[in-house]
């Protein structure tokens, strides 16, 4: 009895633990394949699932920085829109001006501009109190309410901040929300500050009652080009910030693009690999179960 | 002369077919991991004379012998202890996977950036209410999924201890079995089948038991066993025919002690020991995501106090209690977070204080912890599965050792059976002989 015996059960155990770890592996693959991700638990892969939860929480945090960029970028259209209007406003102002500062027309006529000059003041002051789509005043900075108020004598003062605040649109960055009244609608000649509602306001009254409305036309002339340059240096600083939103979110749309990259390259499965690997353990499998069958037959039994 | 012969044919024909049944039994037992291989040894009978002067012998054919197993110590201990090994590292891969299960599922830190994406857009547009009530709710579901997971971990912990227990219980019961097969065998004649099986049943005692805990067996003469715990310097479970009793206590932290017979023990492998590892573990979880809530509660609520809220009241706080466990919602209304900071007006589009709360979360946050949390467990997991399928393999080897000594071969049994055979036919040839002999000395005239 020196000769080593061969337990039929072990040979049974063995058989069986071969088998059923190529097939667990195929189960992997297979799983692999028909998910197209390359693990299904942190413990897979630690670190390549640590990783992909990271690029996960970027990409939600990123995409909320991009919905902010896209409403910031809405509410700064809105306010281009008002500024480009109170520019034309201002030009048509100015034209009338000019009219009003021909000495020879009448009072008929200066009166008639006196009242085309109400109507463009008013209409100054609702653009001044215009909102964004969000219902948010445009130019008063970090006030929810409106950013000029009427006094009792007729003239208009700003009501908001100073600053407009800013927003974070992407990593790192955060953009001025806007650009308050003042930086609108406040100037300042030869030293002394003004405003487009006195200006025009102004205006009208002394073309109505002043005793030299040609000469007081005339002199607003100065007032009229600082209030456009304010108006058109507004309108330079939101369009630059409108830029500036459009090279971040391209930007964004490159990084979404790197991000689904290494996604694919940390957790996903390269297919080709995927399948080649189930090909090859599927023939080794079938190899095994064949060679199981062919020993496992192989019984002195059947001699007897 | 020839009844000699004929009681020679008789006793081989016997011996024979007691092979023959042995063989059987073998083959019978074949797929009974207990059965260890018999054998039957023989003996030759020779008689000697010693009535007269005659000191001539006579032989008397063969005696049936005692029934052996083929054992290996050796190979059982290292059978054993490569069991214990990877019952141990069974029991706390399969438990942690399943702790790992728990944790992913709770999505904590997937609903702590929801929390932090949802506070970016009220960024956006702190005045909306939509908003403010979008940024509230998903607070509540970052406090129920820190809940959730506490909650899964607890159950998961309770699982570990109700296995620990059923341990400790099974292996009390194998060591009182243990202590009447001692009994039995000392009891037992030798060489006889009821021995042989007494023998059987030790082994696979023990073999359960080591499945529990690592132990240490001393092989008394007779063939009963003393089992001690751990190695040979551990306390005592079985003596003789005495076993005394494990037991475990579970602390209020959730870990589980043990102790035999009033000395306090740790197991050093066995099922046992991979139930402690795990509950420590499993505790060490707890104040992780404990830490995690309390971040995320003292960031948010400080930040609350450093503003205003929509109607410009001071910010109250935002989360209540202190632990992962009791973590909850403190405002009633979207209306209470304080995106401005301390001193603006009401229905200010100051977004200075939530920005602050933003950074504060973002870096080395909740969020972060919550990442570490899952990444440190992942990666024990993950070295643990090496571990445990190195185990699996020194285990398998050691078992395949182990059964090539004891276990039947099927082949070698129908060789024998062919053997025995032919020996019983043989054996009956010779009785024939002995009676054409007689036939013969009675024909002679």
């Amino acid at each position: 009895m020196s000769i080593v015996s061969n337990s039929t059960a072990a040979f049974y155990q063995r058989s069986l633990g071969q088998m059923s770890g190529l097939r667990s592996e195929l189960e992997r693959l297979q799983a692999q394949v028909a998910t197209g991700e390359r693990f299904d638990r942190s413990s897979d892969d630690p670190v390549a699932a640590s990783r992909l939860r990271a690029l996960a929480r970027a990409e939600r945090l990123d995409t909320v920085n991009g919905d902010n960029a896209d409403r910031l970028s809405r509410d700064l259209e809105a306010a281009s829109d008002q500024i480009t209007g109170v520019s034309n406003l201002l030009i048509r102002a100015r034209e009338i001006a000019i009219n009003a500062g021909n000495d020879a027309i009448g009072d008929e006529a200066r009166n008639a501009i006196a009242t085309e000059l109400e109507e463009l003041g008013e209409e100054l002051f609702n653009r001044a109190n215009s909102n964004a789509l969000s219902g948010e005043p445009l130019f008063a900075g970090e006030i929810g309410t409106s950013a000029y108020v009427r006094n009792p004598d007729g003239s208009a003062s700003y009501a908001g901040t100073a600053v407009s605040g800013s927003l974070t649109v992407a990593d790192g960055v955060s953009i001025e929300r806007g650009v308050t009244g003042p930086q609108v609608f406040e100037f300042a000649v030869g030293g002394t500050p003004g405003d487009a509602f006195a200006l025009i306001a102004d205006l009208a009254v002394a073309l109505r009652t002043g005793t030299d409305p040609g000469a007081a036309a005339r002199d607003t002339l100065a007032g009229f080009d600082a209030a456009l340059e304010s108006s058109n240096r507004s309108q330079t600083v939101v369009g630059a910030r409108l830029a500036w939103i459009d090279s971040l979110q391209q930007n964004q749309i490159d990084r979404e693009f790197l991000r689904a990259e290494e996604q694919a390259e940390v957790g996903g499965a390269d297919l080709t690999e995927s399948i080649a690997q189930l090909q090859q353990t599927l023939t080794v499998l079938e190899a095994s179960q064949a060679s199981f069958a062919r020993l496992s037959s192989l019984s002195l039994f059947n001699a007897l | 002369m020839s009844s000699v012969l004929i009681n020679i044919g008789q006793s081989g024909a016997a011996a024979a077919r007691a092979a023959l049944e042995l063989t059987s039994q073998n083959i019978a037992n074949a797929g009974n991991a207990d059965y260890t291989r018999r054998t039957l040894s023989q003996s030759e009978v020779v008689g000697t004379a010693t009535i007269g002067l005659f000191t001539n012998t006579a032989f008397s054919g063969v005696r049936i012998g005692s029934i052996n197993r083929s054992d290996s110590t050796f190979l059982q201990i290292g059978a054993r202890d490569a069991a214990s090994d990877l019952a141990r590292a069974d029991a706390e891969l399969t438990n942690l996977r399943r702790t790992e299960g728990a944790l992913e599922s709770a999505g904590v830190f997937e609903r702590i950036t929801d929390f932090e994406a949802a506070l970016g857009q009220l960024e956006g547009d702190p005045l909306d209410p939509s908003l403010r009530a979008a940024a509230l709710e998903s607070g509540r579901v970052a406090a129920d999924s820190l809940q959730l997971a506490s909650n899964a971990l607890t159950d998961a912990r309770q699982s570990v201890q109700v296995q620990a227990q059923a341990g400790v219980d099974a292996f009390n019961v194998e060591a009182i079995e243990l202590a009447q097969i001692n009994e039995a065998i000392f009891r037992a004649l030798p060489g006889t089948a009821g021995y042989a099986a007494l023998l059987d049943r030790r082994d696979a005692t023990l073999s359960d038991m080591a499945e529990q805990s690592g132990i240490a067996v001393e092989y008394l003469p007779n063939g009963g066993v003393n089992v001690r715990m751990g190695d040979a310097n551990g306390p005592v479970v079985v003596t003789g025919t005495a076993a005394y009793a494990l037991s475990g206590a579970i602390a209020a932290d959730g870990t589980i002690s043990f102790d035999l017979n009033g000395t306090a023990v740790v197991p050093a492998s066995g099922a046992l020991s991979g139930y402690s590892s795990t509950l420590i573990t499993q505790r060490d979880l707890q104040s992780d995501l404990d830490g995690i809530a309390a971040q995320l509660i003292s960031t948010v609520n400080s930040a609350q106090t450093n503003g205003v809220d929509r109607n410009g009241a001071a910010g109250q706080p935002f989360f209540s209690g202190s632990t992962a466990t009791d973590i909850g919602i403190a405002l009633a209304s979207g209306t209470g977070i304080a995106t401005a900071p301390a001193g603006s007006p009401a229905l200010s589009l100051d977004t200075g204080n939530i920005a602050a709360l933003r950074s504060a979360l973002g870096s080395n946050g909740p969020a972060d912890g919550a990442d570490a949390l899952l990444f440190g467990l992942s990666s024990r997991i993950s070295g643990q599965e090496v571990t445990r399928d190195a185990l699996a393999t020194i285990s398998q080897s050691a078992d395949s050792a182990l059964g090539a000594e004891t276990a039947v071969d099927l082949d070698q049994e129908a060789a024998n059976l062919v053997r025995y055979q032919q020996a019983f036919q043989a054996s009956s040839r010779i009785i024939q002989v002995a009676n054409d002999i007689f036939d013969t000395m009675l024909g002679i005239r």
